[in-house]
């Protein structure tokens, strides 16, 4: 009887990559072709030549690493679209949908600043939305069996990319503006930070709670045995 | 025998279609492919487990360790509800697609 696995952890470690196999994979391929050298030892083979069967079962174990690889990105990365990628483009959507709608429907937001001083712009209408936004994107997520970070990064994206688009203007802004002060440009920050990131994150993550919530007193409760 | 490029499109259904049966592990099921398919379709292990680990992880197939037969524990496969939905539609297209076949190639059942 031959040692299978420490054939295939080797033909995986000729194969370059990274050099190491996982276990459980090496573990199944191993079992495979015990049982491929097993069958051709009862038809009556002897032992190197049903060997020499078994190894013809991969031609080239770099092509099967590669293969095996791809397989596991494939469902790697549509269990990213599911869980995260599909929730945040519709959070995206409705949240900032909902305030093109408004400022389409001439709603006016209520200002902090006075006379071109920088101040917060609060749309309470836009904000009330959000945590149902938020809710929907959590909803989603954890439908898809997403947990943790994914569910609220799903739920208040709109607000991480506002926050990315902030991140990247505005250091632009501070270089190309000379005209304005530089406690202008820390005040405007602060402030459209404020208005566009921080309450409607605030907002959009108060809706994922919410549906954590209801999400688990929905569920039937569990008896330990 | 069928050639690789045909064969390699078959093998989703036909590994669906013997784990209908209830759940094998990666051997048996190339095993019961040949069987059933009477030595036409015979997949070796380079061809069989990437498939099974792309159909585990679109949620067609579900794989755990289980103990076998000579105590020892094999990676059994089992069918989802959502691979035994895929099993309609894609006889439908194979079928659909030999009948198409036989219209423009005049292939005929042996």
């Amino acid at each position: 009887m031959g040692n299978w696995r420490k054939y295939v952890r080797e033909r995986f470690a000729e194969s370059g990559d990274s050099g190491r196999a996982d276990e459980p994979v090496v573990e199944e391929l191993a079992e495979h072709l015990e049982d491929v050298y097993a069958e051709q030892c009862a038809t009556g083979l002897g032992q190197a030549e049903a060997w020499r069967q078994a190894e013809r079962q991969v031609e080239d174990w770099r092509k099967l690493r590669r293969d095996i690889e791809a397989a596991r990105r494939e469902g790697a990365m549509s269990e990213r679209v599911t869980k995260f990628w599909m929730p945040s483009f519709v959070t995206l959507l409705l949240g900032w949908g909902t305030l093109a709608l408004l400022i389409w429907a001439r709603v006016q937001p209520f200002t902090t600043g006075a006379r071109g001083a920088k101040g917060l712009i609060v749309y309470a209408p836009w904000l009330m939305v959000l945590p149902l936004v938020g809710a929907l994107g959590a909803y989603m997520a954890r439908r898809a069996k997403a947990r943790g970070w994914r569910v609220y990064g799903a739920a208040a994206f709109p607000a991480v990319a506002a926050a990315l688009v902030f991140l990247t203007v505005f250091p632009w802004a501070v270089l190309v503006d000379r005209n304005t002060g530089p406690d202008f440009r820390l005040v405007s920050l602060a402030a459209d930070g404020t208005s566009w990131v921080i309450l409607p994150g605030v907002m959009l993550c108060a809706g994922a709670v919410l549906e954590g919530r209801a999400g688990t007193r929905g569920q039937p409760r569990r008896f330990a045995a | 025998m069928i050639r690789t490029e045909l064969k390699r499109g078959t093998a989703e259904l036909a590994i669906l279609s013997v784990l209908e049966h209830g759940p094998l592990h990666g051997y048996e099921i190339g095993r019961q492919i040949e069987a059933r398919s009477r030595g036409a379709l015979c997949y070796t292990l380079a061809a069989l487990y990437p498939l099974l680990y792309r159909m585990e992880h679109r949620g067609w197939l579900k794989a755990g360790w289980e103990t076998g037969a000579n105590g020892k524990p094999r990676r059994c496969y089992r069918l989802t509800a959502k691979g035994k939905k895929m099993l309609t539609p894609m006889r439908a297209e194979w079928a659909d697609l030999f009948r198409a076949l036989r219209r423009v190639a005049k292939v005929s059942h042996g």
